[in-house]
């Protein structure tokens, strides 16, 4: 009796349901210490929090009667008779039938971008927090750049890149170099303006690309995905030994900020923020036009061929390295030129910004936005980034920010699971991912032995 | 451009929109005294990470001095506390600097913690004209090198720390070699280079070595200072002086202790805490070694009552507790100086005067009579300042001042 | 040129007086690198998959031998019977910890992948999350600090090997690490349950006709590499201490290590590992400390460049 029941379909809702609201709790719950190991799990069960300041009650309380809420949910979908897979479907349904105007019209579309774009423009104006405004530039705009420029090299091009934080290091020592901010000698003894660095930082970031992408970019991708991190971890060990050069782990405080200074007009950047958000936001701009266009291009397609199958791009007469550094030497550039507007920003760089999780941080923004697609990605990035630096400031029913590497780290398995494409997912890559679990095709190279 | 936009695009935006303008909801706190202005004193310093032990040392420290204050009734305003936490490094204090300079009620800053963290945060706070007030940056270059006259601190520098270590080390201990290292941080790197120019100078030969911190957030403590005590025993030094925090420090002396090193080990402040120990393997590697810190030499600690009231709050005793006295110093030191000005201005101006006025007043705190002079070292030459202690059985215990 | 002679003079000088403690000290990490490389090369030779999540495992291990031996261990040292059991205790206690994360860890990340057969890159970024989002759990529940072991015996020098001072903690790794990579080779080589890992990583849709539950193999594979890689946990935070973020180089050092020796295959991991530890010790004479992990990296690249299949080939189902 009990042994049928324990293997019920009902049973294992209660175990899933059970397990994920343990969780929940163990992971909103107080932290612990290893004299006290067991602290935080069982405090979490007794604590009192208050949430948003509408009550006060035991945490668990709280999520178990979500987790009871989604659950019911769930079932009546499934009274309803539509299954899962179209529950799932909802949403990326909803998307589409709200494109066809978008797509067809184009005075509709550009009127839509016209309004985003003025509300980008006014978004300081109504922001006026200090914090806030700091935090649309280092947390927001920045992580944009950075989570498009990635997107070029995983989404479009299908290469797991965990290196990818060595070229906005390269970018951010670079500008600290050539503005005469770190021990090694500026070249021709010229102490430039930042926005000199802009090409410098921009070239040396492509270098490096390119000459990290002509021996690893021949391997299979899980082993790309490890060259590149061991590559990234060697970059941090360099910046932070190497005294002579870099500073080592004490880094530079002397970046200067921008100045632009052409006949009469003469303007200088400071600590304020605004200014900053305005250049980088047209930055931004900048980008997402070069990497749409990109998109739809020759090379764009390209990568599109060598992603789904490479044999099949190679006998067509695509050169599969050649493109693939291509991706891979852009990417390094938008890193390069995110990692300049930081250093001139903050006038400030450290080794230690520039670590393993910082990629995998970019990495998060990438996937859950919608790998290879623009819109999906600098969604993904505006609401992981928004909310991360909201929970850090303002920690709700006491989140901690050293804890939200924890949270990243179960959106990446989550999304997986659930919605491997994205939140906004790209149609191609969506697509592939159908072709593959159908067992049709090669999506990534990386699909060559049979997984069973 | 094709930008697919949809509903998706447009709940992912406005909800991020909103997200930013929702205050701080339901944190607010409810206020008591509605008639008196409130102002908050802010803590920078590490409250997480691998080297947050000290950092909490300091925070209740100033959280007990702030209760106190408001606890007598006779403030003509209401003080609390916001803490920043920094995690004792200068990849996180400038972010932590400027949430500091927005809150609109912040008049002062008790902190930085960290040495490195103060260099890399000054700026925002010198340009706002905030006075911090540290209770342990002790690098000797922050004193110089920072303008607006902003920055403070209760304890003296490294070049006191320092020549008193190279004497312990070389006049009191009798070692005519000493290897030198540093952690490459500005803290480290800076009391290092005070410990091997005096004990060159008291005709010690000096080896000096830089092996960067490998404890600082989200860096993977590793194995490798088994590559470096090989080279320390190969060198064979009388003594070894290791200027940084004690995270690392547990790991080379575990190292060093595993490659057979017999002489004296000696660090500075950054290693004064009952957290070495429990972080050194095995623990009995800790035995023997020698620290140094500021602590006032004539009894400066949290005794009594105010003890008591120390650990209720931080539920860990005041005793061995470093910078505990020093943040409550610091605490009450920018509350005697908040009396003497008016409070009925702007926040820039209450900032300003707030800060030209620390510089003006003589307090007497647990540490001794503190009054800064203006690049913000306290007067003095601080004889009697510098605290010896010794690990023994596990336990740091004192063993004599300079 | 002098000076490049002068370096090479002088850095042989030390690494011909350092040599034999260089060695002991390199096989001993070697052991521990072999041990968590197994995991990696089983999973890679059953799956195609590079489990990014084993370090996590190999700090499971750890943290829970660490609560076991403060749980056992009194303040006074023990001796005799009692450190020989405790230390079994210890690789038990790991080596189960690791078993049971690992079986979590497959069920919760890679099974429901494996169900849809989903592309690669979908499971390497969910290992990669399972990894970040493990670590930082531990950091959160047991400190984000280093916390040293109580030892379950006096680690003095036992004996010296041409003037090398061996210490028991570096025999005890290397028997404990001898003994278990055996006996998994004959698990794997000559049992029934290893004929179906065998079967499975030679060819899965055949074995699954034959009759081979695929699914169970798969959880064996992941239980047996979690063993092995917990109780180098524990034998690693003997030495090292325990921190939640432990396990990132050594796992990163081990898979290298699997490389080397030509991942999927058993044996090679065994010998690639100690291999890697020796290479990383002498190579202490050249460069300084901070600088090892580049040195392994750079071997990394090198033989993913030069020789991908490794020393010994790939494939577990042919060789082991």
């Amino acid at each position: 009796m009990i042994k049928q029941w324990l293997g019920s379909p009902l049973a294992r809702r209660v175990g899933t349901t059970t397990a994920l609201a343990v969780l929940l709790m163990v992971m909103t719950g107080p932290s612990g210490s290893t004299s006290q190991p067991t602290a935080g799990f069982v405090q979490s069960f007794s604590e009192r929090s208050s949430f948003f300041g509408l009550f006060v009650t035991q945490r668990w309380l709280v999520w178990a009667a979500l987790a009871l809420i989604v659950s019911a949910l769930i079932r009546v979908a499934k009274w309803l008779k539509s299954d899962y897979a179209e529950m799932v479907a909802i949403p990326g349904r909803l998307a589409r039938s709200a494109q066809a105007p978008f797509q067809t019209k184009k005075p509709v579309r550009f009127g839509t971008y016209g309004v985003l774009m003025i509300v980008a423009i006014l978004l300081p104006v109504f922001v006026t927090d200090g914090f806030w405004q700091q935090s649309l530039v280092e947390q927001v705009a920045i992580f944009v750049l950075l989570a498009l420029g990635l997107n070029v090299v995983v989404g479009f091009a299908g290469l797991l890149d965990l290196g990818f934080v060595a070229f906005y290091a390269i970018g951010a020592y670079a500008t600290a170099w050539v503005t005469g901010a770190l021990p090694a000698a500026a070249p021709f003894g010229v102490h430039l303006d930042p926005f000199w660095a802009i090409p410098i930082a921009i070239a040396i970031a492509m270098a490096s690309g390119v000459l990290l992408g002509i021996p690893t970019l021949r391997l299979r991708g899980d082993y790309l995905a490890i060259v590149t991190l061991g590559f990234g971890e060697i970059v941090t060990i360099f910046l932070n030994n190497e005294y002579g050069i870099t500073g080592g782990s004490t880094g530079s405080h002397q970046v200067p900020h921008f100045t632009f200074h052409v006949g009469p007009i003469k303007y200088a950047w400071g600590l304020g923020p605004v200014p900053y958000y305005y250049l980088t936001l047209g930055f931004v701009v900048l980008f997402l036009i070069i990497f749409s266009r990109l998109e739809h291009s020759r090379v764009g397609r390209s990568w599109t061929a060598i992603r789904e199958d490479e044999v099949a791009a190679e006998s067509i007469g695509i050169n599969p390295l050649k493109y693939k550094v291509m991706a891979f030497a852009i990417g390094a550039a938008s890193a390069g030129f995110a990692g300049v507007m930081t250093a001139a920003q903050t006038n400030f760089l450290s080794p230690q910004t520039f670590l393993l999780s910082f990629s995998i941080n970019i990495l998060v923004l990438v996937i859950f936005g919608g790998m290879g697609s623009i819109i999906g990605v600098v969604c993904g990035a505006l609401l992981v980034q928004v909310v991360s630096t909201w929970m850090d400031h303002y920690t709700p029913f006491g989140f901690q920010s050293q804890d939200l590497y924890m949270y990243l780290g179960a959106i990446l398995v989550a999304m997986m699971i659930f919605r491997p494409a994205g939140l906004i997912p790209a149609r191609r890559r969506k697509r592939e991912i159908a072709m593959s679990e159908a067992g049709e095709g090669h999506m990534d190279e990386m699909l060559t032995g049979d997984t069973p | 451009m094709k930008f697919r936009l949809n509903k998706t695009v447009a709940a992912v935006s406005s909800s991020a929109l909103l997200l930013m303008a929702v205050p701080a909801v339901g944190i607010a706190s409810a206020s008591g005294a509605a008639t008196k202005p409130t102002f908050v004193i802010g803590y920078e310093g590490p409250l997480s990470g691998s080297n947050a032990q000290l950092g909490l040392n300091m925070v209740f420290g100033v959280q007990l001095a702030i209760n106190n204050a408001n606890a007598t009734g006779k403030l003509p305003f209401r003080l609390t506390l916001a803490k920043y936490d920094d995690q004792g490094s200068n990849t996180y204090s400038p972010a932590q600097a400027q949430a500091a300079v927005a809150n609109k009620k912040l008049v002062a800053i008790v902190g930085p913690a960290f040495s490195g963290a103060t260099q890399a945060a000054e700026p925002y706070y010198s340009a706002a004209n905030i006075a911090t007030v540290s209770p342990s940056a002790t690098a000797a270059a922050l004193a110089t090198g920072i303008k607006n006259n902003n920055f403070m601190r209760v304890v003296y520098g490294d070049d006191v720390q320092g020549a008193a270590d190279a004497n312990f080390l070389v006049k009191i201990h009798k070692a005519n070699s000493v290897y030198v290292i540093n952690d490459g941080t500005f803290y480290g790197a800076g009391l290092a280079q005070v410990v091997a120019i005096d004990a060159k100078a008291m005709h010690a030969k000096v080896t000096t070595n830089s092996l960067p911190q490998t404890c600082s957030p989200g860096y993977a403590p590793v194995s490798e200072y088994a590559a470096a005590a090989t080279q320390i025993v190969a060198a064979a030094p009388k003594a070894i002086f290791y200027g940084g925090y004690y995270c690392d420090f547990g790991l080379l002396l575990g190292a060093l202790s595993t490659a057979g090193y017999k002489g004296a080990i000696m660090s500075g402040d950054g290693s004064e805490s009952s957290a070495l120990i429990a972080g050194t393997s095995p623990a009995s590697a800790a035995n023997g070694v020698y620290l140094s810190a500021a602590g006032g030499g004539s009894g400066g600690n949290l005794t009594g009552k105010l003890a008591v009231a120390y650990q209720k709050l931080a539920h860990f005793p005041a005793k061995g507790a470093l910078y505990a006295t020093q943040s409550y110093d610091a605490t009450n030191m920018i509350i005697a100086a908040m009396q003497k000005i008016s409070v009925k201005g702007s926040l820039s101006t209450i900032r300003y005067n707030l800060k030209n006025q620390l510089h003006k007043t003589t307090y007497k705190g647990l540490t001794g009579v503190l009054k800064f002079q203006s690049d913000g070292n306290l007067v003095g030459a601080g004889k009697g300042q510098i605290n010896f202690y010794q690990v023994k059985n596990g336990q740091i215990v004192q063993v004599g001042h300079n | 040129m002098a000076s490049i002679f002068g370096f090479f003079v002088t850095h042989f000088g030390i690494l011909r007086k350092e040599f034999w403690p260089l060695l002991v000290g390199g096989l001993s990490n070697g052991f521990i690198y072999a041990m968590v490389a197994i995991g990696y090369t089983m999973v890679y030779g059953v799956l195609r998959l590079i489990n990014f999540a084993h370090s996590e495992i190999f700090m499971s291990g750890g943290f829970a031998s660490f609560f076991l031996m403060r749980a056992l261990i009194g303040s006074s040292a023990p001796g005799g019977v009692a450190s020989v059991l405790l230390v079994i205790g210890g690789v038990l206690g790991g080596g189960l910890a690791g078993a049971f994360m690992a079986m979590v860890l497959e069920r919760v990340a890679y099974r429901p992948l494996r169900r849809r057969h989903a592309p690669a890159l979908a499971y390497l970024i969910s290992a990669i999350g399972a990894s970040y989002f493990m670590f930082n759990l531990a950091g959160k529940e047991f400190g984000r600090y280093n916390t040293s072991m109580a030892q379950p015996f006096v680690n003095h020098t036992i004996f010296t090997l041409f003037g090398a001072p061996v210490q028991m903690l570096s025999m005890i790794i290397a028997l404990v690490g001898t003994v278990m990579l055996i006996t998994l080779d004959r698990v794997v080589g000559s049992t029934k349950l290893g004929r179906s890992v065998r079967a499975v990583a030679q060819d899965a849709e055949t074995a699954s006709l034959m009759g081979v539950n695929i699914d169970r193999t798969i959880v064996i594979v992941f239980v047996l590499g979690g063993f092995m890689g917990g109780a180098a946990g524990f034998l690693y935070g003997l030495g090292f201490g325990i921190n939640y973020t432990m396990g990132f180089t050594p796992a990163l050092k081990a898979f290298t290590a699997a490389v080397l020796g030509g991942i999927g295959n058993l044996r090679g991991a065994a010998i690639g590992g100690l291999l890697l530890g020796v290479v990383e010790s002498f190579s202490i004479a050249f460069v300084n400390g901070a600088y090892l992990d580049v040195v392994v990296f750079g071997l990394l690249i090198a033989v993913l460049l030069f020789r991908p299949t490794g020393i010994l080939g790939e494939r577990l189902g042919r060789s082991a």
